[in-house]
């Protein structure tokens, strides 16, 4: 054989075993039925005692909670969903909460779901004090009475209900994992309810969960669920565009009409529970004259901001809670972008230059897009906004220092752990002796009080905690504590052929990859 | 013997290396501004959990006694735990670093396969139509962003043509539907120890378009250090004599100029290896590789410096044990260099 000859053979086989490669893998994939969801970002931590992170993604296919709660949609009002707990009561003070247990239900490794596993579980998440355990602080005892009933005894009354539907350390864990550390979850091992079992973890990779035989509620259709890594945009474009993804997020704005053009793809956006906020220090001038900060707050181009910053897709944030949460206030007194009213605020106040400081998250586009368009409008009222873009840790280092030498404008994304009016506004806006996230330090002993009181009775007298939580977030506004930029929206890009799939942004991108079918 | 006195005092060198890193990471971690108790609390920690957080890493201890027991844990590779995700940092390791030098070392000889024989090429038809067109193919390869060229490549291969796959290390029929074990992290070995020869197949053809890709640059460097080097070694007496004895060409080029030639165009080789271990981020994110640059600027970002610190270390060893290598790769080569 002439050597040519030999080349061309050695390049003729090498290309057929390839192509016969792709061949046995689409063969394969019809045999067993996966669902691939394609994650921009990594899975940190696995252990459902303090996952606070993406890691809620695969938490939420493994493990369940009490109860599940379910967004306010139209005249449809929000509520919360039983899930392991078939049915609850609470006393009339508020304090006594009892939790009637689903039957029938059994841990991956095969034991019964018990009141005393459900005891464990959540004392074994308080014990370990890491994550979002704080959500069970108002918790001073549980009890098993029997093997169906859970008793929580609180301190003060809470919306136990909704804090047990947290996406975040609510998780029960079958008994016989609790004596296992952060590592042991963290190899890709765990024992929960849910319709999906960790099969195995490879970080930077993938996860990849098994279809849990016997659950309780509907069978799963998928056997196999795959959380794929994949950090580049573009990479996971061409995952969901080829069909070796059936789930994403987290593509440019930009791209998104092209997508929607395309038959084989849907792209569903809907509002979460993001707000975007700047956080005006209160604590510096000029800033801590309300004036000023009420003419920033007019000199905001909301519309353009949602226009440019999210193709449209965010939506007017209307004060501090947004839609689908109870105690969003439709009718809240935001202020419109009025440039000229801005400027005679300003008249008014004395103020007819400033230099300020805006930091933000370096690398988040829709910040940027905010503060470049704010920059622009600032600058005709003859106000300079410097834009500092800081790492996270950076950023909030930085504001949790001295509040006099601190940024004059904090900007960040809030969303619940639980979903209450309480967790916005009291994270964000309650006194703190020492700044941790109310970093425009705002103060109002009134507001304190009327939100303190508004979650004690969230738990026994919705209707009226929700007037009050409304009310204390008024003052909030009027006392232009924030600007209130806008409501992120949800957008996931799916393949069409995908059936039975609603966002609930509750749960941050969070797939019940049960409920789905193809 | 002057082989193993030589190696005893490269070694000891590298110690004092090694303890210069060490003590770099440590003092840069005290000067950077970074809360390390709050990343270890977690996202939007309470500020009690990042007090009790500052209790459990003995962060208020005396700044000796931290290093002390700073530097134990690098002496005995036991990195502790990642302060973000509370893993256990040899865990992590054990799965980016096998990944990473696998694709590095597929590279490497993909480098030296194509850039060291090219350069030989094109200094043998100087001026002629293989050299002028390496030449132009060298400066694409060395002048074209690596992600640009990722891209590139996907595009046409994965994409266009359809013959190779678009990212990760192997495919799913053997990651997720009949998944081959985790031995020693190595695909390729992993994929041959399990006799699974499918699946080998199809972790090679996941290593060719990164490996081309951080190829291109070494190869294209080495491809213009060879060609240079080889036209002045062509032009050298012996090689004359060699002629005029009657050798063949190929024996003139390869055994006897090579040699002599091949000493720059394998330290920028060799040095790119080392490069790779963490530098090669880009190439990781397009291709979804998971290597240590993707685990290491991570945690970079977020001040994670007990992950930092392990990387570091494995970097330098690497770089050092590399270069050693080279050096003495060069003797064995090239008859003018001696281990001394």
């Amino acid at each position: 054989m002439k050597r040519r000859d030999f080349l061309k053979s050695v390049g003729l086989a090498g290309l057929g075993t390839m192509t016969a490669a792709r061949w046995s893998m689409a063969v394969a994939e019809d045999g067993a039925k996966i669902f691939t969801m394609a994650h921009p970002a990594g899975f940190p931590d696995l252990s459902p005692a303090t996952s606070f992170s993406n890691d809620g993604a695969i938490m939420a296919n493994v493990y369940e909670s009490l109860t599940r709660y379910i967004p306010g949609q139209g005249d449809q009002p929000a509520k919360v969903e039983p899930l392991l707990a078939e049915k609850w009561d609470v006393s009339p003070d508020g304090l006594t909460w009892t939790f009637h247990l689903r039957q029938g239900v059994k841990f991956h490794d095969g034991g019964d779901l018990t009141a005393d596993a459900v005891k464990q579980s959540i004392e074994w998440t308080v014990k370990t004090a890491g994550g979002a355990s704080f959500i069970w602080s108002p918790v001073s005892a549980i009890a098993a009475p029997d093997a169906a009933t859970v008793v929580f005894t609180l301190s003060s009354p809470q919306p136990l209900d909704m804090i047990a539907a947290s996406g975040f350390a609510a998780w029960i864990v079958s008994p016989t994992v609790l004596d296992k550390d952060n590592a042991w979850f963290n190899a890709g091992n765990g024992s929960g309810t849910g319709p999906y079992k960790m099969e195995r973890y490879e970080p930077g990779q993938r996860c990849i969960l098994t279809k849990n035989d016997g659950y309780w509620g509907k069978a799963p259709f998928f056997d196999k669920a795959v959380f794929a890594v994949v950090e580049d945009p573009v990479l996971l474009q061409s995952m969901i565009e080829g069909g070796d993804a059936d789930w994403t997020y987290s593509l440019p704005y930009d791209n998104l009409e092209g997508l929607k053009a395309k038959p084989e793809l849907t792209v569903v956006a809907n509002a979460s529970f993001q707000t975007l906020f700047g956080m005006y220090n209160v604590k510096k001038a000029p800033l801590d004259n309300l004036k000023v900060r009420q003419a920033l707050s007019l000199a905001f181009p909301y519309d353009d901001v949602i226009s440019s910053g999210t193709a449209g897709l965010g939506s007017r944030a209307k004060g501090v809670i947004p839609a689908g949460i109870w105690g969003h206030d439709e009718a809240a007194p935001i202020p419109k972008t009025d440039l000229v009213a801005a400027k005679a605020l300003l008249a008014e106040a004395g103020v007819t230059g400033a230099d300020l400081t805006m930091t933000f998250a370096t690398g988040d586009n829709v910040e940027s897009v905010a503060g470049e368009l704010w920059k622009a409008n600032l600058a005709t009222l003859g106000i300079n906004l410097t834009l500092q873009p800081m790492a996270w840790e950076a950023q909030w280092q930085l504001a949790k220092s001295d509040p006099a030498a601190a940024q004059d404008i904090f900007v960040m994304y809030w969303w619940p752990t639980y979903v209450t009016p309480y967790d916005y506004l009291f994270n964000l806006f309650h006194s703190e002796a020492a700044p941790n996230y109310n970093l425009g330090y705002y103060s109002n002993p009134d507001f304190d009080k009327q939100i303190d009181d508004a979650a004690a009775l969230s738990g026994t007298d919705r209707t009226k905690a929700e007037a009050m939580f409304i009310e204390a977030q008024r003052k909030v506004i009027t006392d232009a504590a924030a600007v209130f930029m806008l409501d992120l929206p949800n957008v996931h890009v799916i393949r069409s052929d995908l059936k039975g799939y609603v966002d609930n942004p509750a749960y941050g991108h969070v797939v019940f990859v049960s409920e789905l079918s193809k | 013997m002057a082989l193993a006195r030589y190696l005893l005092r490269r070694l000891v060198l590298s110690v004092f290396v090694v303890l210069g890193v060490t003590m770099l990471v440590f003092t840069v971690a005290q000067v950077v501004p970074s809360d390390p108790a709050a990343l270890y609390a977690g996202p939007r920690p309470t500020a009690a959990l990042i007090a009790k957080a500052r209790e459990t890493l003995h962060l208020d201890a005396p700044l000796p006694e931290r290093f002390l027991t700073f530097a134990h844990a690098m002496a005995t590779a036991d990195f502790g735990v990642s302060y973000k995700s509370r893993r256990a940092i040899s865990q992590d390791l054990a799965v980016y670093l096998p990944a990473t030098l696998e694709l590095a070392i597929f590279s490497t000889g993909l480098a030296l396969l194509i850039g060291i024989p090219s350069g030989v090429i094109a200094a043998a038809r100087r001026g002629g139509l293989l050299d002028r067109l390496g030449g132009l193919s060298s400066i694409v390869a060395v002048a074209m962003p690596t992600f640009f060229l990722a891209m590139l490549l996907q595009g046409v291969f994965c994409q266009w043509l359809g013959l190779l796959p678009l990212s990760g290390r192997i495919g799913k029929e053997f990651s997720v539907i009949d998944p081959v074990p985790f031995v020693t992290g190595f695909m390729l070995i992993d994929t041959a120890l399990a006799a699974r020869f499918d699946a080998f197949r199809d972790a090679m053809a996941h290593l060719i378009l990164p490996g081309l890709t951080l190829a291109a640059y070494p190869a294209g460097v080495a491809m213009r250090l060879t060609r240079s080097a080889m036209i002045e070694i062509l032009e050298r007496r012996h090689i004359l004599a060699a002629r005029a004895l009657g050798l063949s060409e190929a024996r003139i080029l390869f055994g006897h100029a090579l040699p002599n030639a091949v000493g720059p165009a394998l330290t920028v080789i060799g040095l790119s290896f080392a490069y790779a271990l963490t530098g090669a981020v880009l190439v990781e994110i397009v291709f979804a590789w998971p290597g240590l640059g993707r685990y290491v600027s991570e945690a970079i970002l977020s001040k994670d410096f007990p992950v930092i610190a392990a990387a570091a270390l494995v970097v330098t060893l690497c770089y050092v044990a590399m270069n050693l290598i080279l050096d003495m790769v060069q003797a064995l080569v090239d008859p003018r260099v001696a281990l001394t």
